[in-house]
Parts: structure tokens; sequence; C-alpha cells
């Protein structure tokens, strides 16, 4: 079982929410095997589009706690991420990180460097703490995949958390079919190592550069309205009682013999 | 009815719009023509070569804006203004970039290349006017819709809270962003002078009126009513820290300047990068 | 089942055909529309906002159509009956998706008002040349079923229809309407409650250890599960097997295909709709669909009033397409006439049918507006007139291409 799997697991088990309740969308590929685990419901979506379509089961059974696991540096579901932030959609996102340290990678751990392609290196990464914040994240966090107590410690209070969080978790060589299982393990290491957790920081300060050290912890946490709240509240006051409240959009079942 | 175009009279942008496209399709009171000829001011005090300046701009009433300044134009498809002109920016690094277009086609659709773009610090300027709504559609509501404000597919209130454009701007790594509205017009040249002038990604919002949508379905009068708005309610605060510029309906527009720092533009990156790998021989 | 009657706004009323699309969907008993304003199929999703809050139901304006059709299918995922609402570049936009949800076999719906192409083209007016991309659009070999309605009254229908295919065979349903239907306003006359058919959602309901999502019954179609209901799903766009979990080496690959087509092939018949007059005794039958079905039937009106015999035959269903209906019509009439908003689409489809029987002259028609009944008339004649064999698609050259190409057209007149 990968440390990422068992760290989730972990963050699950202490939040106490029946894993039955809790759905994983992800654009990263599960193994079964992981899933059975963790117990709970699991969509592999198209590239990019894990948080819109956690916005779709979210909003249809507000029961549900779902948990969008990204990956590619949000490249194609940035948007998604941001406008799920300003509606603070009650999901929990949880962005594996495995692409924008290498630069430093590349210049103070050469032993890591041959297994990957100088490709990209160049551009610079964002600071996805700040940038959830800006758009109106209720919690954000970042921890590397070694830190596992407080990464499942994160996820346990993001979980618990009404509003969009965000925990941004370093975890470097993310091949694709395995999914998180399989880590560099050397170059986790040197993330491992070359971080200092700085509690409650100022998002904007949280930006990973390569001549300092990695800046983890828990950064922002807030209360905001979820969208469902501001939902029922607005309608509430416009409508009266003509409104009926939003309260989920499962359908009828099929009965016996129709 | 005489227009422009059979008018034999001199224009002072002549040079500047393209005058055979005129008269222009934006409704009374809107400020979205004012924000073209402030450009085209400001185009002008730049002392820039005009030859060397595109104008792109994606859908919506912004999204026509290219189609009536006289420089190289492109009315590009919903939401790709931003990496049509990442791609012109590439393809010829010596071209100034301006992409101007409305807060749909940029924070919705495009959001995601935007906060890419200003990741990336694309040399560029993005004029993003504001008008709070979708007004091409007929009076959407937009990302930028204040809670509890009207529109078509919100017809019992706004549920959404708005972005703050600079903010969500400065936290992906824009180098200049500022706020002005359709009133500030000098002040608005020259955010686009210094814009201009400026390597990296550089955003400035410009809060305009929408008579016909905005303003009609919520009652707020029509443009000069918004304008007088704008007098009494803007309040100019240069260097404020982005986090507290949220847009409340009906309420303080905080304007100004509030961020202008240095970081290195992705072509010099680029080329850093290129010369570290490949030696100094290789360059260009 | 019946029809909610919080649901069901019963009255005649005079309005468009994307108010009815949206009341429609309402009354089919969906609760989750995810769309973004898009002309000319904003009305639709305008009109489902303002009776949403009132019938439980949501409507939620997403960034884009990438997020509108991706929360959808998340939406049915969860247990709801869902929608999605676009028109041109947002149809383009949603395609990958769309395929991801015809391999998961999820059921929704998906209101697409054409409007003329490509790119920004005409957002305003009207075409007909989404068909073949609402069959073909997304990578990959899928099945959908695609309806096309041609008047305000057909658009509250067939959006009930369209909703109740989209429960029985699992799979993406298209309403391909376009802008000529979307903004016309007529009369729609919307019944009570207990006049209205749905179908309920085929819930799985038995225990966890035996639940295989993707294992199909008799009808070759799987029960639906939801999530958080303790199933322990494992749903991925990934090649699967019956349980839902990506194809291993050894296992047989593609084959997972096989019932994805077979499902509405093999179904055909109880999901085409069809609208036939006068095809017994014909020798031309002009086929159409949409909005130009109804200005059919003024150029087949001319034509009859010259004597001759002219069959109508509306597809209502355009996807999957009627073969055999038309294979068994080119035995015994000299040709097909097709209007068609576009360059050729369908036609091509009809002359595969005919397979040399019979000619098929297609009139075509750019976009932006519709047929002059009059070309159909003159199309028709021109195939009643030719002998009974196959030379292929003869396009029919329109009085306005006519005039344009040749004459000295100017935008003044």
């Amino acid at each position: 079982m990968s440390t990422f799997i068992e760290t989730l697991a972990n963050g699950i088990k202490e939040s106490g929410i029946n894993p039955q309740k809790i759905s994983i969308t992800s654009d990263i590929p599960f193994r079964p095997e992981d899933i059975k685990y963790l117990g709970v419901d699991y969509f592999h979506t198209n590239r990019g589009r894990a948080v819109a379509f956690g916005t779709g089961l979210k909003l249809t059974n507000p029961s549900l706690k779902v948990i969008p696991i990204i990956g590619d540096l949000i490249t194609l579901g940035g948007n998604h991420l941001v406008h799920a932030g300003r509606r603070n959609m009650e999901l929990t996102v949880i962005c594996i990180n495995s692409f924008i340290y290498r630069e430093i990678a590349h210049k103070s751990a050469p032993e890591t460097t041959t297994k990957f392609s100088a490709y990209s290196t160049f551009e610079e990464p964002f600071n996805i703490p700040h940038l959830a914040n800006s758009c109106g994240a209720v919690y954000t966090a970042r921890w590397t995949a070694l830190h596992t107590d407080e990464l499942a410690k994160s996820i346990t209070e993001a979980l618990q958390k009404n509003g969009l969080s965000v925990i941004e978790v370093l975890a470097p060589g993310l091949n694709y079919y395995q999914g998180i299982d399989k880590i560099e393990s050397s170059l986790l290491n040197f993330y491992y190592e070359n971080s200092e957790i700085k509690e409650g920081i100022e998002p904007r300060e949280t930006e990973i550069r390569n001549d300092q050290k990695i800046i983890i912890g828990r950064f922002t946490t807030l209360e905001r309205p979820t969208y469902l709240d501001t939902y029922n509240a607005q309608l509430t006051r416009v409508l009266g009682d003509k409104f009926i409240p939003y309260s989920g959009a499962v359908a009828e079942p099929k009965k016996e013999g129709e | 009815m005489e227009t422009l175009t059979t008018r034999n009279t001199y224009h002072p942008m002549e040079n500047l719009l393209r005058m055979d496209r005129l008269p222009h399709i934006w409704c009374p009171g809107c400020g979205i023509g004012i924000a073209v000829t402030t450009l085209a001011a400001a185009l002008d005090k730049a002392q820039v070569d005009l030859n060397n300046v595109c104008i792109v701009s994606g859908i919506g009433c912004t999204g026509r804006v290219a189609g009536y300044v006289k420089l190289d134009s492109f009315h590009t498809t919903h939401g790709r203004a931003i990496p049509f002109a990442t791609g012109i920016k590439l393809a010829n690094p010596n071209l100034k970039v301006i992409v101007f277009s409305g807060d749909g086609d940029l924070l919705a659709i495009g959001g995601n290349h935007f906060i890419h773009a200003a990741r990336r610090n694309i040399d560029m300027v993005v004029i993003c006017v504001n008008n709070f709504i979708y007004a091409m559609t007929g009076g959407q509501v937009a990302p930028t819709t204040p809670l509890t404000a009207y529109a078509t597919t919100s017809p019992y209130g706004c549920v959404e809270p708005p972005f703050n454009i600079p903010y969500i701007a400065d936290s992906a790594g824009a180098v200049y962003v500022a706020r002005w509205t359709a009133l500030h017009v000098r002040r608005l040249a020259t955010s686009i002078v210094e814009a201009l002038h400026k390597t990296g990604f550089s955003l400035i919002e410009v809060i305009s009126p929408c008579a016909q949508y905005y303003s009609r379905i919520n009652r707020l009068g029509d443009g000069i009513d918004m304008m007088r708005f704008y007098h009494t309610n803007a309040e100019i605060r240069h260097g404020e820290n982005t986090k507290n510029l949220d847009i409340p309906f009906q309420s303080n527009i905080i304007c100004g300047k509030f961020v202008d720092r240095e970081r290195p533009s992705y072509t010099e990156r680029y080329n850093k990068w290129r010369t570290q790998i490949k030696g100094e021989d290789n360059e260009g | 089942m019946k029809a909610d009657p919080k649901s069901v706004l019963t009255g005649v009323y005079y309005i468009d055909g994307d108010v009815a699309a949206g009341w429609g969907a309402l009354a089919a008993g969906c609760k989750f529309i995810a769309g973004y304003p898009i002309t000319p199929s904003t009305e639709a999703a305008e009109a489902f906002a303002r009776v949403a809050p009132k019938a439980g139901a949501i409507f939620i304006q997403m960034e884009d159509e990438l997020a509108s059709i991706a929360a959808v299918l998340g939406a049915a995922w969860g247990g709801a009956k869902a929608m999605t609402i676009t028109s041109g570049p947002g149809y383009s936009l949603m395609m990958e998706t769309i395929g991801y949800g015809a391999m998961l076999e999820t059921p929704f719906v998906l209101l697409n008002v054409q409007r003329g192409g490509p790119s920004t083209g005409v957002p305003t007016k009207t075409g007909q040349a989404d068909m073949m991309q609402s069959r073909w659009g997304s990578h990959g070999d899928y099945e959908i079923i695609a309806i096309s309605p041609d008047s305000p009254q057909e658009m509250f229908d067939y959006t009930i229809k369209a909703f109740n295919l989209a429960e029985k065979y699992r799979c993406p349903v298209m309403i391909m309407a376009d802008e000529c239907v979307g903004h016309m306003t007529e009369k729609v006359v919307i019944p009570a409650a207990d006049e209205i058919e749905i179908e309920p959602r085929n819930f799985y309901k038995g225990s966890a250890e035996e639940y295989l999502p993707f294992k199909p019954g008799s009808d070759l179609i799987p029960q639906i599960a939801k999530a958080g209901d303790g199933l322990n799903l494992f749903i991925s766009g990934l090649a699967h097997n019956e349980k839902g979990y990506p194809v291993k080496k050894d296992e047989p690959r593609g084959i997972y295909l096989k019932r994805l087509i077979d499902k509405i092939q093999k179904n055909k018949d109880k999901i085409i709709e069809l609208k036939e007059e006068e095809t017994e005794n014909c020798e031309v039958v002009v086929v159409s669909y949409g909005i130009s079905s109804r200005v059919a039937i003024k150029g087949i009106d001319m034509a009859r009033e010259k004597g001759i015999k002219v069959g109508n035959l509306r597809l209502v269903t355009v996807w999957p397409f009627p073969d055999e209906k038309i294979r068994e019509l080119a035995n015994r009439v000299k040709a097909f006439v097709v209007p068609e908003i576009n360059y050729g689409q369908i036609v091509f489809e009809i002359e595969r049918c005919c397979d040399g029987k019979a000619n098929v002259v297609l009139v075509p028609h750019g976009g932006a507006g519709v047929h002059n009944p009059q070309d159909i008339c003159d199309a028709i004649e021109l195939g009643a007139q030719k002998e009974k064999k196959s030379e292929g698609i003869i396009e029919f050259k329109t009085r306005l291409e006519k005039l344009v190409f040749e004459g000295n057209w100017s935008a003044k007149e």
C-alpha cells in the first residue's frame, strides 16, 4: 500500500466520516485495490475535470463528501479550481504537485535529474496556496508526501471544514498508471529535508523558490458560507414561501414492476 | 441618417481607429467605447511603433474591440484571447501584444489561461473591461456579478461571490496590476502607458457601466448615473493590498495601481534556460 | 411513473422553443442543469433558472462548457437527472466529456440549439451543421441518441422523451434543435402531470458484494448506481470490465465496445420515431429534420399542386439512423430530396442506404436562414424528372446561390 493512500485512509478515519459517503474524483488513475481499501466511491474523470465533476456530485447529493485529487499541476483544471473557490463549493481538493520543484531538484540534487527531461523546467510554478486563497478557499495547506502525520491531520481538518479546502502535496515522480504509488524516493527525501514548517504564514509568502527552503504547513483557515448556504439564504430572502429549499437532486428510483 | 463615415471631417484618432467600421455596436451609455479611446490615447502617448502592436480580443461586447482599432487585430474564439496572444508573442517577441476583452471572456471561460499566462509571466498587457455581467448574450450572471445582484440566469439574485480580479492576477504572478473605472480616463491612459513599457504580464481592470443590461436589470439608472456613481464611490488607493479589493454590490470601488514589481518574463527565463543548456553559442 | 405535479407547469402558453425545453426538462424530472450562456440557447437556461427554485431543482452557471458538462456527469452519478444546454462553440468544447459520458454509460441530456458556424459563425441565426458532430464528435467509437424537434411544442414533448430515452438506454441523448425552433414563439400545451409518463432511474438495489456496475441485463443495459450507497464504486473512463476495473493485459480489450454499440443498434426499433405522410405510393420522398421539415411542408404542397406524387418523411430521431426505412423506400421511389441547413451531412447517410437504387437530391443551405420552399419544390421536380438510377448525390443549386455566384448581388439590395 502506498504511503499516500495510507495517509489518506488515516485522514478519513480520523475525520469520523463514513467512507461510504466519501467520493474521490480524480484524473489520476487509482488502483482498484486502493479504492477497496479506502472503502470510498471513486470516479476517474477525464483530464482536468475532477473538480467540475465533483461539483455536480456534491450539488446533487449534499450529504456526500467529495475529494477531488488533481495532478498535473492544475494545468487543465485550474479554472475549475478557482471558480470552485469563488463559489466556496464544499470540496476537499488534494493537489498532487509533482512537477514544479524539478528546477530545484535539477540544481541541488543532480542524482535525480537523469530521470526527468529538462522540458519545462524554466517555467515558474504556481503558488497554489496563495492562488487558492485569492479565489476564496477556506483552508489551505502544503505538505510533502513524507509528512504523513501532518498531511493526514490536514486531510481530517479539511474534511471537517465547510467549503473549498486545498491541500497541496509535493510528491514527485507520479507514474501514470500506478498512480501516486511509485514515488521517487530519493527526490522525495530531498523535498522532505529541504522543507520548513511555517504554520499560519501569509499565503503570499509561501512561494516555492530555489534560493530558500520549501515552506510547508497549514497556512489559512477561515469561515465563509458555502455555495448552498448562500443559495438557500438568498432564495429564501427573495422568494419566501415559494422557494423549496434545495437539498439535493437525487432522482426517484424505479419501483418493482415499473 | 448621416454617419461618421460619410461625414468628411477629421477625427483626432483616425490613425488608430477603423473609421470605416463606425458607428460601433455598443449601446448608448456603455463604457467600452471610452476604454477604446483611452487605449488609443495611451498608444499615442506611449510612443510605440504601431506596426509592432497587436490587439487580441475574445467574444462578447468587449470582444468587439479588436475590430475597431487600426492595429493588427484578432477577434478570437470565446475565452481564448490570452492563449492566442501567447502564441503571437512567442512567435515574435518583438511585438507588443494587448489583450482587450471582457470579464466573462477572460475570467470565466478563459480563467485558466488567465492564471497560467500570469504564472508564466508572458509579456502582454491585458485590459479587462468589467461590466459585471454577460451583456452580449443578454445579461447573464458573470463571475464578477456582485452577490445579490440580479441577472437573467440569477433571476432571484446572484448567489456566487464575485472574483476579486486584481487579487487573482496578483496571486498568479502578474507584475503590474491596476484598476480604474471608465470615468478615470487620464489615469487609465497613464496605466496603459506604464503597462506597455513593462515587461511581463500586466493587468488593468476597467470598471465599466453596462446601461442596457446590468444597470437596467438592477435598476441603477443609465450610463450617466453609473458614471456619477463612480464619481462619488471610487476611491483611489495606490499600493493597496490586492486582498482588500472586493467590490460588493453598489459599494465603494477601490481604484489605483496595486502591483508594480519585477519578475523575469517567460521569454527571459526561456532564453536564460536555453543558454544554460546549450551554451552561449546557440543563443537566439 | 407519472411526472411530479410540482414540476409541471400545466397550462396553455405562448412561449418560444428554448423556454419550452427548459420547462420540459423540469417536467421530465430533471433537477440539475449546469450551463453557460451562449446564443441562441441561453433562454432555455434562463427559463429553467426561473422555475427551478420553486420545484426543488437547481441551475448552476458554470465557468465554461467544459465545466458544465463535467458537472452534469457528476450530477448523473450523484443520482440526478441532469441536462446541459449549449450551442455552436460550446458544443465543440463539450465533445471530450460527451465521449466520457458515453464510455461510463451515463444517462444525461444535452440540448444543442444549433447556430451558423464554423467557429463563432452566425450566433443569432440558424444552422443544422452539427448533425454529424453529434454522432461522431468525440474521439473513439460510441453510440448516442439524437432527436430533432421542429416546434416549441415538440421542444417540450421531446425534451421529456429525451430524458426517458437517456434513463432507458443509459447513454447521452442530444436534442438537436436549431435557432429557428429555439427562438420560434408558438402555442405550447403543457398537459397535467398525470398525463406525462416519465422513466424513473433504474438504480441497483442488491448487495454491495455482488454489484457489477457494467454488467448488462437481458436488454444489454446495466443497472446504474449512485455515489454514497456503500457500493465502493470504481468508475473510470479507461477501458473497463463489468466491475468497472481497467482491463488488464490478459483480458480481451475493446470487447466492451461491442455492447456500447449494440445496446443502441439492437434496440433501434424501440428508439426510432419517424413521421411519415403519403409515402406509400409516391415517386419522390422528402427527408428532413428540425426546422427544415417545417419549410419542406410548403415545398411539398407546391410540388403536389404540380401533380407530383411526393411523400414526406420526417426524422424525429436522427441518430440512430433509420437505415431500414430508407432502404425500403429506396426500392420503390425515384428520388429522395434532402433539404438541410448545411452542405451535406444526413444526405450521405441517405445515399449510403439507397445503395444505388434511387437518386438523392441535396438542397443545401449555408445557414443563417431557412430554405426557400420554391427551392425544395424545384428540387422535387428535378428528382421526379430523373430516370430511376443512381447518379449519386445531386446538389441542387438554390436561388440564393444562383443570385450570389452568377448574378450581380450586392449588400445594398
